[in-house]
This record gives structure tokens, C-alpha cells and sequence, in this order.
């Protein structure tokens, strides 16, 4: 099960990086959210798979993909300069950064005795665990997200509208 | 090699498995970012690597007797997400009027 979610993941993730169309690279990500979301119900975390659905495929997806035909650029623009040692520059740090952590994440021991310590199966999270812990611990920082979302809102209606 | 050991470990989804995963989902996401133009395909590439983020910590919120304040800070991420993706569509649309395209390359300057 894992190995499935894993490869949807990243065969989805993949699949925008490499798509032309900007429609169909929207719709890869999809497809990559949806392995996330598969990947939390086997951490045993159906609350934040259910989120991750909603929220992402659901509300940000759906953004995305409404602002892309509105504006009609389904194809990337032509380049003004291809820009080759830049591109190359960054395909090698990325691949650096991803063998370099990779191969950290694999040696250390740290990590290793986490995952045998760990390796019994939790209770499923709960929407009550996560409410108590959000409301007791966390209030400021609830309250302080909601602030930011309303400024969000506002600040994304003053960019789009012509004349307030 | 010191790591081979680990390889079985990860197909059957421990906790390696699960940062393998992170790690190459950021570095897809970090991909494109760096290599497209289109500034509605490097907004997805942060999305991107805002989910790795998120795989990587309820990953270790799980391995450690599931850790409910991971799921706070879950929540923290999302609205973050929502946010930036509300301004940066916004500002999308806001360049697309002024210079008409939604290529980065061509957003270079401030002036008109």
C-alpha cells in the first residue's frame, strides 16, 4: 500500500514538472495530492487526509485551475533567452540537495531507532485529539491564522479589483 | 554501503520511507520552481513543497505515538497555503493585466 501512494505521489509530482499544458499539469497535481492524502491514512491520520482533500484538491486546485482558463495560458509562453547554464545549475543543486539528504535520511541512527521505537501502530487521530490540543495549547495561534486568512481575503480582493 | 540496509525498510513504509518521499517531493517541487516560467506552474511547484513539509511532520508525529500537536501545526500550514495561494493568484492576475503574459522571465522590471 505504501509503495502504491509513494508512486502516485511522485509519478504525479513528476508529471507536472514535466507537462507542457498547464491545464493537464494541474490535474497531475491532483493526482499528487491525492497520494498525500493516501499516504496520511496509513500514517493512521484520516483527519488530515480528509483536510488534505478539501483543502487542496478541493479549494487551492480548483483556484489554480479557474485562474489558468480566466486567463487562458494553457501553453508556456516561447522564451525570451534559453538561459542553459542557469537551467543547469539548478537541475544539479536540486539533484545534489535530493541525493545528499536522501543518502543523510537512509545513514542515520538517529532516525533508524525513531522508527523501531515508533513502529507500533497509534490510535487513529481524531478530530476531538486534535480540537483539545488546538484549543487548550494553540489558541493564540488559531486565532492569529484567522487574522492572517481575513487579510489574505482582503488583500487578494484590493490587487483584483480595477478601482475600489 | 551503510544505507542498503535500510532499502527494505522503506518499500514496506517506515519512517525512512516516508522522508524519502518528502525529500524527493520537495525537490520536484523545488524543480520546477527553479526550471518553468510560467508563474502558475512555479506557484503549484510551492505547493508542492509545502505538502512535503506536511508528509515529513505527521510522518514523525506518527512514529512517535501519534502526536496530536502535529496536527496543529498541520492546520497552521494549510491556512499559510490558502493564503499564498489567494495573494499569488491574485498578483497573477494583477500582471497579467499590466504586461499581459504570466511568464517570470517577462515580469523583470518594475517600471511599466
Amino acid at each position: 500500500m505504501f509503495i502504491t501512494f509513494a508512486l502516485i505521489t511522485l509519478l504525479g509530482a513528476l508529471g507536472m514538472l514535466l507537462q507542457k499544458n498547464v491545464i493537464v499539469a494541474g490535474l497531475f497535481m491532483v493526482a499528487a495530492f491525492f497520494g498525500v492524502a493516501g499516504l496520511f491514512v496509513l500514517l493512521a491520520n484520516p483527519v488530515a487526509a480528509a483536510l488534505q482533500i478539501i483543502v487542496y484538491t478541493g479549494a487551492i486546485m480548483v483556484l489554480v485551475l479557474f485562474v489558468i482558463m480566466m486567463l487562458n495560458s494553457h501553453e508556456e509562453e516561447k522564451a525570451q533567452s534559453s538561459r542553459p547554464v542557469q537551467r543547469w545549475v539548478s537541475v544539479a543543486l536540486v539533484a545534489a540537495l535530493a541525493f545528499g539528504a536522501v543518502k543523510l535520511v537512509l545513514a542515520s541512527p538517529g532516525l533508524k531507532a525513531l522508527a523501531q521505537s515508533g513502529a507500533a501502530t497509534p490510535e487513529a487521530m481524531t478530530l476531538q485529539k486534535v480540537g483539545v490540543t488546538l484549543f487548550a495549547d494553540h489558541l493564540l495561534g488559531f486565532e492569529v491564522a484567522g487574522l492572517l486568512l481575513l487579510a489574505a481575503m482582503i488583500g487578494a480582493v484590493a490587487l483584483t479589483k480595477r478601482n475600489l | 554501503m551503510s544505507g542498503m540496509d535500510a532499502v527494505p525498510q522503506i518499500l514496506s513504509g517506515g519512517l525512512q520511507g516516508y522522508l524519502v518521499v518528502a525529500l524527493l517531493l520537495f525537490a520536484i517541487g523545488l524543480a520546477a520552481v527553479l526550471l518553468r516560467r510560467t508563474l502558475l506552474m512555479q506557484f503549484m511547484g510551492v505547493e508542492l513543497m509545502l505538502n512535503a513539509a506536511n508528509v515529513a511532520l505527521l510522518a514523525f508525529a506518527r512514529f512517535r505515538g501519534g502526536d496530536s500537536q502535529a496536527m496543529v501545526f498541520y492546520l497552521f500550514i494549510i491556512a499559510v497555503a490558502a493564503c499564498e495561494a489567494a495573494v499569488g493568484l491574485a498578483l497573477v492576475i494583477g500582471l497579467f493585466r499590466h504586461r499581459d503574459t504570466t511568464d517570470s522571465d517577462r515580469a523583470a522590471s518594475l517600471k511599466q
